[in-house]
């Protein structure tokens, strides 16, 4: 028990010097992009008018003073104010955070529901007429530019086929083109590398013997090879999870969709410090979590990884 | 290994090809010229930001908040003034502006609009404890009284013959003094209250704002019951969803994408000439370009029809000035730019030009097209012997370097006319001061400023002729096209945009063609 603690508290540990770090670069490197106030003012508010809003957001202070501030305020669970929406930047990120895990989940059920079954069925019926049309989709799918396909979806099933809204949030319908379109890069790994897993499991020792045990078709699929294969398939999975929560923008852009990614994006542009350093701390969090979890499975698939 | 005959090949392109071809739902309902909807949906290019009108001026919030708000005086789409909360108003002395004020308005919440309302937004906007960011649009002003509800004096530092015209624009919203004062700024900006068209309903950042009809407005309740306004950031789906019938207006139709609006039978493009300049604003501090002659040659190595034609399908005019066609003072009898390549070789002769590097520093879509008209005329001056340099920079990058003035040679400007009169433009960016202040010829400058100050329109005349004479030599910018505006909007909605990027909502100006 003891031993496992100390394994949890170093990860814990771990995790909190990586959010540490990550929110630190941000910051910096934020504050090095450039600045704020002309973007909020006319083009032709004077020197004067600048220097004042400037002081008011605290920005003519020093950077390491700045820094203490911000680190003592996140301690607090304070993330500052939105300088371009003028409310407190964890208001702002909250309310983009629904769309986000929605959208993010929802892909990820469809791409792994779809691409599991997939990669299992190609490699069992390795070189079929299946097997070749299912990894030449799947390379389009990892090799088409999310852009490109997204708009493709709306033109071919929106615009043409007139089956789903264009954009925007709303009921069921509004989530098919953007989660498909999100989806697909991370559908078309999964089933690629679950195909090569369960390959590589089929031909093992284990497997010839318990065939050669008389062990039915279907048991040596689901228990014993893919158990064994489930390894390298959660961890891409789990990886791609927070690449789905975090890495959304180009999706929710085409599809105006209103989430973390697209608003950290803009925040950028509008060089509003609280709103990134807010995003890109849960993004960080989400994946440290992620993480977590994919630890968690490991141990419980694997008995080896308990002892490491 | 699996083998697909040829056969089987062909049968699945033939298939794919049968998909792609499949006529547009859309295009069959070629009838859809009247609705009997009652909620009017707008997509914009980016969404709001803020809706307290003092605390922005960019198009996408203010397309939202000249709607919640009213001002004094209103610009029209035929870029002439008409009575908004001020009814009349007069020039009483020649500091003194008096105003005429709308009796029985009243506010979204109930409360009623009075000249305390107009003293109290206008002292807003310039109030140093407001921190306001149009902070620097009414400093004209040197003091207000109401000396009743319905009437409102202001007194000027000096004659302002351009005051009812500021009036009309950003700043001049009047919003609800007691409201404000009582809740604050931040409960005021969530929770708009104005005396315009339409009211707050609700806002989803980045996804839907919704606004519902004001039923007791002035200028009579507007057509629909609802105004929903999407942010759709790119181009091809916002162009998607308004071919759809998702929504009923877009902006920012590029002029290359007409084409598809037109092309379909339900929608048009509506456009207007923009108040207002695409530039090449030049740095005339960093030589070469301190030299007029260089200045005169690159202006005149552009061909301007070309990129009319090439690169905005026709969709601008070619300018002939400072002075955008449609403002005050604008002199039709001028010849547009010319392009004329082995002058401007002569000239860069001349002028004794050595090979300097030239940079242009462009933005992508800071104004449409910039990146491709810059692309363009770097070939246009590189055919005439100038060692051009391109470089792209990014939209804050540009806002910090016309901060400090750091530009390294021509870059991409849109002045906009505010006030439809040169004051409002070159004299406000060009100025002494002014955020693109590289260059002063002391005649301009006395020019300039004494036609702001002067009441006598002919003597203003006269001085922006003179003006625009000493522009032309000097050419503090390379004005390069006046483009159109466009919207795509569905061909039952009857609605003419203004040229000043102004959004009204307005019966005189919006209503659906019913069946």
């Amino acid at each position: 028990m003891r031993a496992v603690l100390g394994f949890l508290g170093a990860k814990l540990l771990r995790a909190l010097v990586a959010v540490w770090l990550v929110t630190t670069v941000v910051f910096v490197v934020m504050r090095l992009s450039g600045d704020p106030v002309p973007l909020l003012l006319p083009p032709d508010a004077p020197t004067s008018e600048i220097m004042r809003v400037r002081r008011e957001l605290g920005l003519d202070r020093a950077l390491p003073i700045q820094y203490a501030v911000f680190a003592g305020n996140i301690l607090r669970g304070d993330f500052g104010r939105s300088i371009h929406f003028r409310e407190p930047a964890f208001a702002v990120v909250r309310g983009y955070l629904g769309a986000t895990v929605e959208l993010g989940l929802t892909s990820f059920f469809l791409a792994a529901l779809v691409a599991v079954p997939i990669g299992v069925f190609s490699a069992i019926r390795r070189n079929s007429l299946v097997d070749h049309a299912a990894m030449a989709v799947a390379l389009v799918g990892q090799a088409a530019p999310t852009f490109y396909l997204g708009i493709l979806f709306i033109l071919l099933l929106s615009l043409k086929a007139d089956l789903f809204p264009t954009g925007g949030r709303g009921d069921v319908t509004h989530l098919v083109l953007p989660a498909l379109t999100l989806g697909a890069f991370t559908m078309a790994s999964i089933a690629r590398l679950t195909r090569s897993a369960v390959l590589e499991v089929l031909h093992a020792d284990y497997i010839r013997t318990a065939r050669a045990k008389g062990v039915a078709e279907w048991v040596v699929i689901t228990k014993h090879t893919l158990k064994n294969a489930a390894l390298p398939i959660v961890t891409i999975t789990g990886l791609q999870f927070g690449t789905l929560l975090g890495g959304a923008v180009v999706t929710e852009t085409v599809f105006a969709w209103p989430g973390i990614g697209r608003l950290a994006i803009q925040s950028i542009y509008n060089r509003d410090y609280p709103v990134v350093q807010c995003a890109v701390f849960f993004s960080a969090v989400m994946f440290i979590v992620i993480n977590f979890a994919i630890d968690a499975i490991y141990g419980f698939l694997d008995p080896r990884a308990r002892l490491r | 290994m699996v083998q697909v005959t040829r056969r089987e090949l062909l049968k699945g392109a033939a298939a794919l090809g049968a998909a792609a071809a499949l006529p547009d739902p859309l295009l069959r309902r070629a009838d859809a010229q009247t609705t009997q909807k009652r909620e009017l949906i707008w997509a914009q290019g980016g969404d709001v930001s803020k809706f307290d009108p003092h605390f922005s001026t960019s198009s996408n919030d203010i397309r939202v908040s000249f709607n919640i708000f009213d001002n004094l005086t209103s610009r029209h789409p035929d870029g002439k003034l008409y009575p908004g909360l001020a009814t009349e108003w007069k020039l009483t002395a020649p500091t003194t502006w008096t105003f005429k004020l709308r009796q029985g308005v009243k506010y979204h919440n109930g409360d009623t609009f009075t000249s305390a309302d107009a003293k109290f937004s206008i002292e807003r906007t310039y109030d140093p404890a407001a921190k306001t960011m149009v902070a620097t649009a009414l400093t004209t002003i040197d003091q207000i009284e109401a000396p009743d509800a319905a009437t409102l004096v202001i007194h000027t530092k000096k004659p302002d013959p351009l005051l009812p015209a500021r009036l009309a624009f950003y700043g001049g919203q009047i919003v609800p003094s007691k409201y404000v004062q009582a809740f604050g700024n931040d409960v005021f900006n969530s929770k708009p209250v104005g005396t315009g068209p339409v009211r707050f309903v609700s806002w989803v950042k980045d996804d839907r704002l919704v606004l519902e009809a004001n039923p007791d407005y002035w200028g009579g309740r507007i057509d629909v019951d609802r105004v929903s306004v999407r942010s759709i950031p790119e181009t091809a789906p916002r162009i998607a969803a308004l071919l759809k019938g998702e929504v009923d207006i877009i902006t920012q139709l590029p002029a290359d994408q007409g084409e598809r609006v037109t092309g379909n039978a339900s929608t048009r493009v509506a456009g207007a000439l923009y108040a207002g300049l695409y530039v090449l604003a030049v740095n005339s501090k960093r030589p070469p370009l301190d030299n007029p002659l260089v200045k005169q040659a690159l202006s005149m190595a552009i061909d301007r029809e070309a990129i009319v034609k090439e690169l905005w399908r026709g969709r601008g005019v070619v300018p002939n000035g400072p002075i955008a066609k449609g403002d005050n003072h604008f002199d039709p009898s001028l010849p547009p730019l010319a392009y004329n390549p082995g002058a401007a070789r002569d000239l860069l002769k001349k002028a004794g030009y050595k090979n300097e590097e030239i940079w242009i520093e462009t933005t992508v879509a800071y104004v449409s097209n910039d990146k491709q008209m810059s692309e363009a005329i770097q070939g246009m001056w590189k055919d005439v012997g100038v060692n051009v340099k391109l470089e792209v920079i990014e939209y804050s990058v540009r806002a910090q370097k016309n901060r400090e003035k750091s530009f390294k040679g021509v870059f991409w400007s849109d002045p906009t006319s505010t006030l439809g009169d040169p004051d409002g433009m070159m004299w406000r960016l060009l100025g002494p001061g002014g955020p693109q202040d590289y260059w002063r010829d002391a005649r301009w400058d006395e020019l300039g400023s004494a036609a702001r100050f002067s009441v006598d329109e002919k003597f203003r005349a006269e001085a922006y002729r003179e003006m625009t004479k000493i522009f032309l030599e000097h050419l503090p910018w390379l004005p390069v096209i006046q483009p159109y505006e466009d919207y795509g909007i569905q061909k039952y909605v009857e609605w003419t945009p203004n040229p000043n990027q102004q959004f009204e909502l307005r019966r005189f100006n919006f209503k659906l063609r019913r069946a």
